[in-house]
């Protein structure tokens, strides 16, 4: 709809020729921090040039089974192998290792560290897997 | 088994080294088995050869990745800082041969108009 000269004289007469200022409607007393533009990082040069392999990965985890006389025991009587184990690998680690390299799942693992500063795990094998044979075939009897 | 070459391991791809790094671990793993065990003296010094092999795997594979990133960045302003020159702190941020030899107008037009005069004296 076209204004007329009248109309826009009307308008001019009532709301000015500038244009009003729009005030912003304030809800509560508190200025809060306004939400602006956040980018994303584009680096210039990747940090480190080349990624660490894993340090502590399954093959570092096991160290070395024992055959001890009470180690034995365990295996015979309580179905359990007895590892030495890197003292930073936790028991969810040494389980992993042990599935990984051995082919073999855990029942539970406990852990202890010697008084020489290496840690021991006893690893419980499942009922239906026999801790000897599993010992016979890592080549450790 | 002898010490691997490294020329050898040099030409192989990333993934074959990979496989072979795991090789040699399963390796090395089972040797401790055996020394465990009570093993005969030549396995007990094949257990050296083969945690060296491994070290020579892994020295190829990290050598290998990080020409790769220096090739990508080769010719751009910023590198990687563990790929620029290390020396020391402060030569890093001594001034260069360029910024050290520059002169100002007025020097240079005294070198070049009064410059230092040899004379020999004939005998």
């Amino acid at each position: 709809m076209s204004s007329t000269k009248a109309q826009t004289a009307r308008k001019a007469a009532l709301k000015g020729t500038q244009g009003q200022k729009v005030k912003k409607v304030r809800t509560t007393t508190a200025f809060r921090l306004p939400k602006t533009l956040r980018l994303a990082r584009t680096p210039k040069y990747v940090r480190k040039a080349a990624p660490r392999f894993a340090k502590l990965d399954q093959y570092s985890v096991l160290k070395q089974p024992l055959n001890t006389e009470t180690a034995m025991k365990k295996i015979e009587d309580n179905n359990t192998l007895v590892f030495l184990v890197d003292v930073r690998a936790n028991k969810h680690q040494i389980k992993d290792a042990v599935k990984k390299l051995y082919d073999v799942d855990a029942a539970k693992i406990n852990t202890l560290i010697r008084p020489d500063g290496i840690k021991k795990a006893y690893i419980r094998l499942p009922a239906d897997v026999d801790a000897l044979d599993v010992a016979n075939k890592i080549g450790f009897i | 088994m002898a010490k691997v070459k490294v020329a050898n391991l040099r030409e192989k791809p990333q993934a074959e080294l990979t496989k072979t790094l795991e090789q040699y671990r399963r390796e090395l793993m089972d040797l401790k088995v055996q020394q465990v065990a009570g093993a005969a003296a030549a396995k007990s010094s094949k257990i050296r050869d083969v945690r060296r092999n491994v070290a020579r795997v892994l020295t190829v594979l990290t050598q290998q990745a990080r020409s790769e990133v220096r090739s990508q960045y080769a010719g751009k302003k910023y590198a990687p800082k563990d790929l620029r020159p290390k020396k020391t702190r402060a030569l890093r941020r001594a001034l260069t041969k360029s910024e050290l030899s520059r002169k100002t107008l007025r020097q240079q037009k005294k070198e070049a108009n009064f410059p230092i005069r040899e004379f020999a004296i004939k005998a």
